[in-house]
């Protein structure tokens, strides 16, 4: 048997009555790329918080060498050869390369930062990664690419020998991933090894060795490269019983109520791509249509962009009820019947130092307002009645919001909007941080509303949600619309391919 | 309880109450420090607290309006210098324009409204933070000042030539104790409390100021709030300037200085965030009288200035700390 | 032009470099008009240039002494005055004056902002041959031609022995002062107490400190007023003050009787002397500008006369009586 530089076994953690790892093992053989895949919480960032000291672990051990070590923080896991590039990269913009490379750790002559020698010594860590960069530019100046290389090199000035990444494909480029590729083949070949967390399956067949799945927090199971493949991948990660199903499942087809064509958005991300290109839909009455895509694949960009947060390019084409709409702003929405319940409750959804009442009316204040005053038993009424439609668990309408749980906070949210009688409502992760038995009463509210005749865009990463709710599926991969799928055509498996691998066709059209 | 009863108290936050603690001790300590003539407590003498109220009026009608910009989460520095443009103008526009009163009163509250103006939009336009915008407006506005008046004191003097005497109405008193200023002081409170609390403006503004970017989301006019809270401020410091200017018979393009300081350590001590969305304009009138009850007291005991400065410090510090805790 | 001026002077070559780098921006005025001034002159002296450094322009006081200044000069055909304003700014003030060295102006008049930072240029210039008229402020040291200033302690004196002389040796008496550290305020104050110190039924009952400022005065003679039943009368250290107290006791219904005088008597409809011809002021003592005497000064020197060190300009006693003459006073 192979000996491991680095291994798990066993690993357990809890989170507040969540049991995020279970009984988890991974071994990293010397001069390897090991793969770690999973879904949205699957817990691969958990495990790699623990080997890197961010976390410890409830159960289980780490060896190092084959010994047993204990791996109290990250400054230990620094002294034991661990390092971790986050996907945010850990750099101070305003200092230059060779500062970043040495931060912390300035070499000092008579008390002054020895300039010249972290210079040359960044400039002697930068070629062995193969890779031209002048030492003294600031960070700043350069490309998130060029950055990442810095990351690197600054984990190699500490000599580690374990190189954990976690999503370091994100924000770059086709040319430049191919770059980091290359610095990864030298640095393995130099006797380091990687751990490498993806979603990217075409990109994890090009360095990936082996793999280890993960789901649910469990290990699934583990995979040699070159005996595996992206759909087999794709089943090991998903495999799990859908546990909601969605009371009635007759088409509930009414007419067209928004038409979405050549959707593309203004702002362009990090890759130079734009965030959404070409995106074309339509949505009917009663018909709740989902949104599936990877962190980052532009679904919260797409119901912002409709909703008039950002702005598209003039190609773009909204039809409202058969009539053509363009909405500059969030009142313009709201105007045009359109309601938003966003991702962040707390930081978007609410105010959170105002009491439910004064929340449920703010979007549609105007009803209750006569001369600029507040007619506050009328606004009081009509807060009470959604309260209690809802169902709302709060002392009061003048109880602050502050103190409710997730799910009734979110219920508060909904509350706010339906008020604004809207004839679309788009929602962001609606059941993001709620416990089971929200979940359960928000799905509720959701089929009411589109029962109700309401067309609602449901964006979720929880893909069994996604599925038991849908008529359809529309899946976005960076920024484009992979496949739309109908509810009976509609699998995790085949989300998952498209959200991953992205739609065979086009890609090689393109 | 009913729903009623538990809406007031919804209302009223703690830290107001906590406020009124303040308030009370101050009040308490004054009485226990007041020099005493034939029996009675000069400090507790009607006349005497009624030159209280006339003495805080001006930075308190100003501490109103910085409640405003304070609530929507922003700050205006510039107030010191409106209050000196707007005395100056008035004082140029009676004694050398030779205009009413009600003209000169229109004039210059709408040329506060005007620097409002401006300071909202390039807020909102530049997308700049009010501390610079305000900021840069207190050296412009003083600069104005310095330009209306030329750069000196404009007297006061009425009669033949000079001032209508109805403008000497807004320095005055009505009947034998209470001054006008007081009057307009405490007018302005209670109509801003009208408008924080009962209209959609106030709410808005206190949306804004805890939550802009949700409140934006539920089609709150933003820009629109921004603009309407920095406007009141430059308003209500241009009337407190008019005030200045009828109690002092001068318009002088050097007042006001460290006003903007005065009127944000009022609003802070009334219990209203720096960072936004909490706060009542009660207490503002609280802290504004925590600040000027300190003031009479050291001065009716003739403390010397030095100690004055020293003990104010601590005895503002002990106020906030009262009204936080709990 | 400017390279000539600088060879004539070895020292001021020497500074010239840094005088110019450091000042071009904020001297460039006054080096405009000097340069006018100059080729006019012909640099053969039959016009002489006088640089003129004046601390800030923002006090009404000062703008008096400009204004007497300039009205003086005027008269003198041989004479020409370039002015620069310091803004209250000790560095500006350096730049100013290191500009009017640069240029080799006649002679120096200077009203310092402080005395500690500007005593370092002007004995520089001093010892550079230019002779050197100092108004109101001193400097350390004695690196200077003349010095013209008011004595505060005399004026404050003056006012002590008119206010014993109203309150007939008896009463109580509530001092305004001025910002705490200046030196007018602490003049103004020990020389007041001096001459009253003299009566022993006079009795100081408060001495509150409002800045200099009038909104502060008033607030501080409520109070003394309230605290204090009977007051006869109140001292402020400058007229702004005075007049605080005047708007506090009329507001008090307690002006009846009280007595209140100043310091300063400024000209003008806005000044100290139209207060005490108003009857709202029952003195003011004139706190001399030295403008006229500054001129007069000049003149000597650059005639080759000899003028003395120091020179005292006298206060004056403003009543009821003479007020209508000070306020036309040049």
């Amino acid at each position: 048997m192979m000996s491991y530089v680095l291994e798990a076994r066993g690993i357990g953690k809890h989170f507040a009555g969540v049991q995020a790892l279970d009984g988890v093992s991974f071994g990293l053989c010397q001069g390897a790329v090991h793969a770690v895949v999973g879904e949205n919480g699957a817990g691969k960032s958990t495990l790699m918080k623990i080997l890197s000291g961010v976390y410890r672990a409830d159960a289980g051990e780490i060896l190092l060498d084959g010994e047993v070590v204990e791996i109290a923080d990250p400054s230990a896991a620094e002294a034991s050869g661990i390092a971790i590039i986050h996907q945010e990269l850990n750099l101070v913009p305003a200092l230059s390369v060779a500062e970043n490379v040495f931060l912390g750790r300035e070499p000092t002559r008579f008390g002054f930062i020895d300039r010249r020698k972290i210079e040359r010594d960044a400039g002697a860590l930068l070629d062995r990664l193969g890779h031209r960069l002048d030492p003294r530019r600031t960070v700043e100046s350069l490309k998130v690419s060029d950055q990442q290389v810095v990351e690197i090199a600054k984990t190699l000035s500490l000599n580690a020998r374990v190189l954990i990444m976690d999503e370091p494909t994100t924000a770059l480029a086709a040319d430049d991933v191919e770059r980091l590729f290359g610095i990864i083949r030298t640095l393995v070949s130099a006797g380091a090894s990687v751990v490498y967390i993806s979603h990217k399956m075409d990109e994890l067949f090009r360095i990936a060795d082996e793999f280890t799945v993960l789901r649910d927090g469990k290990m699934i199971g583990h995979r040699e490269a070159n005996e595996t493949t992206p759909n087999d991948l794709v089943r090991m990660m998903v495999g799990r019983e859908v546990s909601y199903t969605r009371m009635d499942v007759e088409a509930r087809s009414g007419e067209e109520l928004l038409r979405v064509e050549n959707l593309s958005s203004h702002e362009i991300d990090a890759t130079g791509r734009r965030r959404l290109t070409d995106i074309g839909f339509s949505l009917r009455t009663g018909e709740i249509l989902g949104v599936a895509g990877l962190m980052g694949a532009g679904r919260t960009q797409l119901l912002e962009s409709l909703f008039g947060v950002h702005e598209t390019t003039n190609e773009t084409r909204i039809t409202l009820n058969g009539k053509p709409r363009t909405i500059g702003d969030p009142r313009a929405a709201i105007k045009a019947g359109i309601a938003f319940v966003p991702e962040d409750r707390k930081a978007q959804g609410l105010v959170l130092d105002m009491n439910v009442c004064d929340n449920i009316t703010l979007a549609r204040l105007e009803r209750f307002t006569r001369f600029g005053f507040v007619q506050e038993r009328r606004e009081e009424r009509a807060a009470n009645e959604y309260v209690q439609r809802l169902g709302v668990r709060t002392p009061n309408t003048r109880a602050p919001t502050m103190n409710l749980s997730g799910g009734n906070q979110q219920k508060v949210v909904l509350a706010k909007w339906l008020l604004t009688s809207p004839k679309i409502l788009l929602l962001d992760e609606p059941t993001k941080g709620i416990d089971v038995k929200g979940k359960a009463e928000i799905y509720r509210l959701i089929e009411e509303l589109a029962a109700s005749g309401l067309g609602i865009i449901l964006v979720s990463s929880e893909l069994p949600e996604l599925l038991a709710l849908s008529d359809r599926i529309i899946v976005l991969h960076e920024g484009a619309i992979a496949g739309t799928l109908e509810r009976s055509e509609a699998t995790e498996e085949r989300i998952i391919e498209l959200a991953t691998i992205g739609d065979e066709e086009t890609r090689e059209v393109a | 309880m009913t729903l009623l009863g538990e809406r007031r108290i919804g209302r009223v936050k703690l830290s107001q109450l906590q406020a009124f603690l303040g308030l009370i001790v101050v009040f308490i300590l004054a009485c226990v420090f007041s020099p005493v003539r034939r029996g009675e407590l000069i400090f507790l003498d009607p006349g005497n607290l009624t030159d209280i109220l006339r003495q805080v009026s001006e930075k308190g009608i100003i501490a109103v309006g910085m409640t405003f910009v304070i609530l929507a989460g922003g700050i205006d520095l510039s107030v010191g210098s409106v209050l000196a443009f707007a005395a100056s103008l008035s004082a140029v526009m009676l004694m050398r324009g030779g205009y009413g009163t009600p003209e000169t009163l229109l004039a210059v509250l709408a040329a506060g409204l005007l620097i409002g103006a401006v300071n909202a939009l390039v807020i909102t336009k530049g997308r700049i933070q009010s501390f610079i915008v305000t900021l840069a407006m207190m050296s412009g506005a003083r600069g104005l000042a310095r330009l209306v008046s030329g750069g000196s004191g404009v007297e006061i003097g009425y009669g033949a030539g000079g001032a209508p005497q109805s403008f000497s109405v807004l320095g005055g008193k009505l009947g034998q104790f209470v001054p006008v200023p007081a009057l307009i002081f405490l007018a302005t409170v209670a109509i801003a409390w009208v408008g924080l609390n009962k209209t959609r403006f106030g709410r808005y503004v206190h949306a804004v100021g805890s939550n802009e970017t949700a409140s934006r989301l539920s089609g709150v006019g933003v820009d629109w709030v921004k603009f309407g809270v920095f406007s009141i401020c430059s308003l209500l410091a241009a009337l407190a300037g008019i005030i200045h200017c009828a109690q002092l018979e001068q318009g002088n393009p050097n007042d006001g200085v460290a006003y903007e300081l005065d009127a944000i350590a009022a609003v802070v001590i009334g219990g209203t965030s720096l960072s936004g969305g909490t706060g009542t304009v009660v207490g503002t009138l609280v802290g504004t009288l925590i600040i000027g009850i300190i003031n009479n007291i050291l001065g009716l005991n003739n403390v010397d200035a030095n100690v004055q400065l020293l003990l104010k410090g601590i005895i503002i510090i002990g106020a906030v700390l009262l009204q936080r805790r709990g | 032009m400017k390279a000539n001026l600088t060879t004539k002077d070895g020292q001021a070559r020497q500074n010239s470099r840094r005088a110019f780098l450091g000042n071009l921006s904020l001297a460039l005025p006054a080096s405009l008009l000097l340069t006018s001034a100059c080729n006019r002159g012909g640099g053969q002296g039959d016009k002489f240039v006088i640089g003129f450094s004046q601390a800030n322009k923002a006090e009404p006081w000062r703008t008096w002494m400009d204004d007497t200044l300039m009205k003086e000069a005027g008269k003198q055909p041989k004479i020409e005055i370039a002015y620069a304003d310091a803004q209250q700014d000790n560095s500006k003030q350096v730049a100013d004056v290191e500009n009017f060295l640069r240029q080799r102006v006649d002679l120096l008049i200077i009203s310092p902002n402080e005395a500690k930072p500007l005593t370092g240029i002007v004995k520089r210039v001093y010892e550079s041959g230019i002779p050197v008229i100092i108004l109101d402020r001193s400097i350390e040291g004695d690196s200077y031609t003349t010095f013209i200033g008011a004595n505060n302690r005399e004026i404050g004196r003056a006012a002590g022995e008119y206010a014993a002389q109203l309150l007939g040796g008896k009463g109580s008496v509530v001092e305004i002062k001025g910002l705490p550290g200046s030196t007018p305020a602490i003049d103004r104050s020990a020389g007041f107490r001096e001459a009253v110190a003299a009566h022993s039924g006079i009795k100081i009952v408060a001495d509150p400190v409002a800045d200099w400022l009038r909104d502060k005065g008033r607030e501080q003679a409520e109070a003394a007023l309230r605290a204090n039943e009977k007051i006869d009368l109140v001292y402020g250290h400058n007229d702004p003050m005075a007049m605080g107290a005047y708007l506090a006791a009329t507001a008090m219904n307690r002006a009846e009787g009280l007595k209140i005088i100043g310091i300063d008597g400024l000209p003008g409809t806005e000044g100290g002397a139209k207060a005490v011809l108003d009857g709202k002021l029952d003195a003011t003592f004139l706190y001399p500008n030295c403008g006229k005497e500054a001129i007069e000064t000049a003149v000597k020197i650059l005639n080759k006369e000899r003028a003395p060190k120091t020179i005292t300009p006298p206060t004056a006693r403003i009543t009821k009586e003479n007020a209508a003459q000070f306020i036309k006073s040049e």
